[in-house]
């Protein structure tokens, strides 16, 4: 497992299906409405997607609207966008937002997906939307910084 | 989970973002608490740097300082730390869950294109 900082999240997914096909899932409006909820239990309206960069990409997932701004568009290897997740309703702009990045790789028949966002440190998160993350997860994630302090978190009363 | 101080708090995935007040942080973790000579004796920066290292921690709630005899001697305050960890474990959570569903909408057959295998 890499390690991750503080400032970015990585995942990766294999996909049997073509880096074309998957590029369609990834930016098509219709799709990024089902994919997108996902977490939520699924489905939502079709987004607002005007695929270039620049482009709005608006998303709701529920909580509120995200007014997301597309950066660049390279089909069909490269997508990235930048939303204000911590700022609902509001324009993503450089000092309020973090940058998603998906990169596409063809693997055999398959695809390799990989989605970074990062940009984190440099957010102001307002403290009413901690609580948002008062999940609890078991997964390592962000918490691996490094093995001592992952360590002592894990010892500590939930 | 504890209400900490106004002003700040915001500041602690800036104030992880630099690698050695993450080593920092990490060393005050395992001594319990600590001084900043303590600290500088193990690491290798000037205790001057530590200082401001642990100014910056404690203004994000990271750390809290107590003054003993001549110095001031820190702990971890894990409540932000925990918060903030959390936090990022749920966003990367929603990321799983989010490629799961490009996988399964990739994968459908009868959406896929005639002739690919």
């Amino acid at each position: 497992m890499s390690i991750q900082t503080p400032d970015r999240i990585e995942r990766e997914i294999g996909i049997a299906a073509p880096v074309e096909r998957v590029w369609d899932v990834l930016t098509r409006p219709e799709h990024i409405g089902r994919w997108f909820g996902e977490d939520l239990g699924g489905g939502g309206a079709p987004a607002e997607v005007d695929l270039r960069p620049g482009g709005a990409f608006v998303i709701d997932h529920g909580f509120g609207a995200y007014p997301s701004r597309i950066v660049s568009v390279e089909p069909p290897r490269y997508f990235s966008y930048r939303w204000a997740t911590a700022f609902p309703g509001q324009e993503a702009s450089e000092d309020n937002s973090t940058l998603v990045e998906f990169t596409l790789t063809a693997d055999g028949d398959g695809t390799r997906l990989r989605v970074v966002e990062s940009g984190f440190a440099a957010l102001d998160i307002p403290e009413d939307r901690i609580p948002y993350a008062g999940y609890e997860s078991h997964s390592q994630g962000w918490v691996d910084v490094t093995a001592g302090l992952a360590t002592y978190v894990e010892k500590l009363p939930a | 989970m504890t209400q900490t101080r106004t002003g700040g708090e915001e500041d602690v995935f800036a104030a992880l973002a630099d690698p050695m007040r993450r080593r920092i942080l990490d060393a005050v973790a395992e001594h319990g608490d600590a001084t900043a000579t303590v600290l500088a004796a193990e690491l290798p920066v000037s205790r001057q740097a530590i200082v401001k290292h642990l100014t910056v921690l404690d203004r994000a709630g990271l750390v809290a300082g107590r003054r003993a005899g001549r110095e001031m001697r820190y702990a971890v305050r894990p409540e932000r730390l925990v918060a903030a960890a959390r936090w990022m474990d749920r966003v990367a959570a929603r990321w799983d869950a989010r490629l799961s569903a490009i996988k399964r909408l990739a994968e459908e057959p009868a959406s896929r294109d005639p002739g690919v295998t």
